[in-house]
């Protein structure tokens, strides 16, 4: 009689263990706010050594060099995890309407870059898989990501990608033009003056007349596009005008040109066929300089401004998974490998990225960038419609250059009016 | 084929029976290509009108029903309105000016002269060479420091331009005032060999009766060309121009190289296709991608019928 109560006893408990243990999993993630998980103890864990199959990735490639360092990452991650067979497809020319036509087929590759240019715009759309659940289930520590970069990747509580790398702006300077790189903006005034004229120089700074680097600009100089909410523009408060008067102020006095008007490509180019002696660009910048290795050059932090803090922009891209992608399981494994600090670090030693988790070694030649990813903030991906509000303020801005105009007031207009257009369609 | 009966005026049945089997062997041939034609062609440009009446998403497909205000927005966006003046604007000029040329070339391959042959290869080649290659060469020559700022400056012809009020600089397709008619020019060089070509089978379509006919007239080369040659190529004309307007107003490859995939500098190379593409694939709305390119269908088919209108009543009588 006891035995069999003892039996009983026990059995039930089995069955509310387990049937609670099953429930205990669903409490909703902490990936918003990037606190670290606790590794879970139930039977939902999930166990990326278990995992077997074949995961296909895709990509872009913007240079051998980082197909290269590329491999060297999935290398390791196959001697980690040898039951994964990974399958990479690097996507040619236009990556984004190739991933799109891809979206419409129902036929994404597992696993795939996602730029945060137009992270929100696929969030939105409905074309990625949730996150939460696998970094949950695996207890994957997204605490060490630099915050702003994570947040792109995530709307509405929801995590759908996972920063691979990471760039923030930073300045560059000939160190033969500009052996002490300037620390404030006016410094930076001041220096670009005394290049003036300078033989072998067409123009002091290489600038872009739009918001790809002029945020950081505006940023500095105490101005903003957005209210703190994000619900309404700043653009045209009177900081953000004088801002952008400021920036535009630079082409008036001659301090800088753009690249078309140098006749480069981009304005690294500039910077290392020796046409200018200051250029604002980053990470990417080293590997681009190293064809031009006549020119001496140093990365140094955004100079600050008005607005008395350090302040730049980043651009970063994610890894992120399909709704309709099939091997999804695999892609989760490939990605925590890729984001986790084995991989990222394997991935940013081949100088070609920069880590976008504050646990992982910085690659030499890269202390500045990263030092940025302290306060930089969000250079694309933080609002939808952002490039629509881009080309809005850089088509006003190019004509004022081109007409030699040189007023801010049109390109606040435009950019107000844009930005007011954006938010409504919300 | 059966043999036809003796008696003309009415058929027999075997003749009836074989022009019957000649036009069932008809049908069956051009079935497959006419429902590939249908379902490609016809049935696309069906399902994209259905299309630009939803708000659309590319996965799951039709969102919300929006009736007509795809086409509302559109027509009401400045990017559009751009679009269209740019489109418009390179039709007008580049198609005289690319007949011009292609006529211009058609008589002068059209004569006897040595290495003809190898000229009619010379002056199509651009036509089929890649066009994403040539917009990319044509980068570096119009480069403000490039070789077309280089040579005016040591053929010394800098005064002239700066009459124009251009420096020796000028950033030609970076320069919005400048980047359109660039690509004007461009595209009327590559394309001059394509329009030589039809130009050169409707110039051989003139009988050699009508020269002898106006040299012993007295008729001088210039003569002969303005009063006989041009008007007897009407056919040829009207061909050429419908063909160049349907493709100018499709203009494309050449402003996303050079434009930069949103019209750079400053929208004046944004064109119908380019703000059709970026609302597809940078926008993601589908519907009002689908409802430009309706407005584009629009566009061109009502060109197409003006342009008949204009050479209907006038065609010659040449065999």
């Amino acid at each position: 009689m006891r035995q069999r109560f003892l039996t009983l006893s026990f059995a039930t408990m089995f069955l509310v263990a387990a049937c609670g243990g099953g429930g205990s999993s669903g409490a909703p993630s902490t990936a918003g706010t990037g606190a670290s998980n606790p590794p879970v103890e139930s039977e939902n864990a999930f166990d990326p050594a278990s995992i077997s199959g074949s995961v296909t990735l895709g990509q872009w490639e913007s240079s051998p060099a980082e197909g290269t360092a590329l491999k060297s990452a999935i290398d390791a991650f196959s001697t980690a995890y040898p039951n994964i067979k990974v399958t990479q497809t690097t996507i040619p020319g236009d990556y984004r309407a190739a991933m799109v036509t891809k979206f419409g087929a129902s036929d994404p590759p597992d696993l795939f870059y996602i730029n945060a240019e137009y992270a929100p715009e696929w969030m939105s759309q409905g074309f990625l898989q949730p996150l939460d659940d696998y970094i949950q289930r695996q207890g994957f520590d997204t605490s060490k990501f630099f915050p702003d970069y994570l947040s792109i990747f995530q709307q509405d509580g929801t995590t759908y990608g996972l920063p691979k790398d990471g760039n923030t702006i930073a300045m560059a300077v000939n160190t033969d033009l500009v052996p002490t790189p300037p620390t404030t903006m006016d410094e930076l005034v001041q220096v670009a003056t005394s290049l003036k004229g300078k033989s072998g120089l067409k123009a002091p700074m290489c600038l872009n007349p739009s918001l790809d680097r002029g945020l950081a600009f505006l940023y500095a100089q105490g101005g903003s596009l957005l209210s703190a909410d994000g619900s309404a523009p700043a653009i045209d408060s009177a900081e953000s005008k004088t801002a952008v008067q400021w920036y535009m102020d630079l082409f008036k006095d001659g301090l800088g040109q753009t690249n078309t008007q140098l006749g480069d490509g981009w304005c690294g180019e500039a910077l290392g066929k020796g046409d200018v002696a200051i250029a604002f660009e980053g990470g990417w910048l080293k590997g681009a300089m190293d064809a031009f290795p006549k020119i001496k050059w140093q990365f140094a932090e955004m100079p600050t401004g008005t607005s008395g803090q350090k302040v730049t922009i980043n651009y970063t891209a994610a890894y992120g998974i399909g709704v309709d992608s099939k091997n999804q399981d695999q892609a989760w494994v490939l990605m925590q490998y890729l984001t986790g600090p084995e991989g990222m670090a394997k991935w940013t030693s081949g100088g070609i990225a920069v880590p976008s988790r504050s646990d992982v070694a910085v690659p030499q030649g890269f202390e500045v960038i990263v030092k940025g990813a302290d306060y930089a903030k969000p250079g694309s991906g933080f609002m939808p419609g952002y490039p629509d509000v881009l080309k809005a303020f850089g088509d006003e801005f190019l004509k004022q250059i081109t007409d030699k105009t040189y007023d801010a007031g049109p390109v606040v207009d435009a950019t107000k009016a844009k930005i007011s257009a954006v938010l409504a369609a919300q | 084929m059966t043999a036809a009966s003796a008696r003309r005026p009415t058929k027999a049945a075997s003749t009836r029976v074989g022009e019957r089997q000649e036009a069932l062997a008809g049908y069956a041939l051009i079935a497959v290509p006419m429902l590939l034609f249908l379902v490609l062609n016809i049935g696309s440009i069906l399902y994209a009108a259905f299309i630009s009446l939803w708000k659309w998403n590319i996965r799951t497909g039709p969102v919300t029903f929006l009736g007509l205000n795809n086409y509302v927005n559109a027509l009401t966006d400045s990017i559009f309105q751009a679009a269209v003046t740019n489109t418009v604007y390179y039709t007008v000029i580049w198609v005289p000016l690319t007949m011009a040329l292609g006529l211009f070339l058609a008589v002068i391959v059209n004569q006897k002269i040595r290495g003809r042959t190898f000229f009619r290869g010379a002056f199509y080649f651009p036509a089929i060479a890649s066009s994403a290659a040539i917009s990319t060469i044509w980068i570096f020559i119009m480069n403000p420091f490039g070789l077309f700022n280089q040579v005016r400056g040591i053929l010394g012809i800098n005064p002239l331009f700066a009459l124009i009020g251009f420096g020796p600089n000028q950033d030609w397709l970076g320069d919005y005032h400048t980047a359109m008619n660039g690509i004007i020019i461009l595209n009327a060089w590559t394309t001059s060999g394509t329009f030589m070509i039809f130009y050169l089978a409707a110039l051989q379509a003139i009988p050699h009766e009508v020269y002898e006919a106006a040299a012993i007239d007295g008729a001088g080369a210039w003569d002969t060309f303005r009063r006989i040659t041009f008007p007897l190529l009407r056919p040829g004309h009207f061909f050429v121009a419908t063909v160049g307007v349907i493709g100018g107003l499709q203009l494309f490859d050449q402003a996303v190289q050079i434009g930069n995939v949103d019209g750079a500098p400053a929208n004046s190379l944004m064109t119908l296709v380019l703000y059709l593409y970026n609302a597809a694939f940078k926008r993601l709305q589908y519907g009002s991608a689908a409802a430009a390119g309706v407005l584009l269908f629009l566009i061109i088919f009502a060109a197409t019928l003006i342009q008949r209108r204009l050479f209907e009543g006038r065609e010659p009588t040449t065999a």
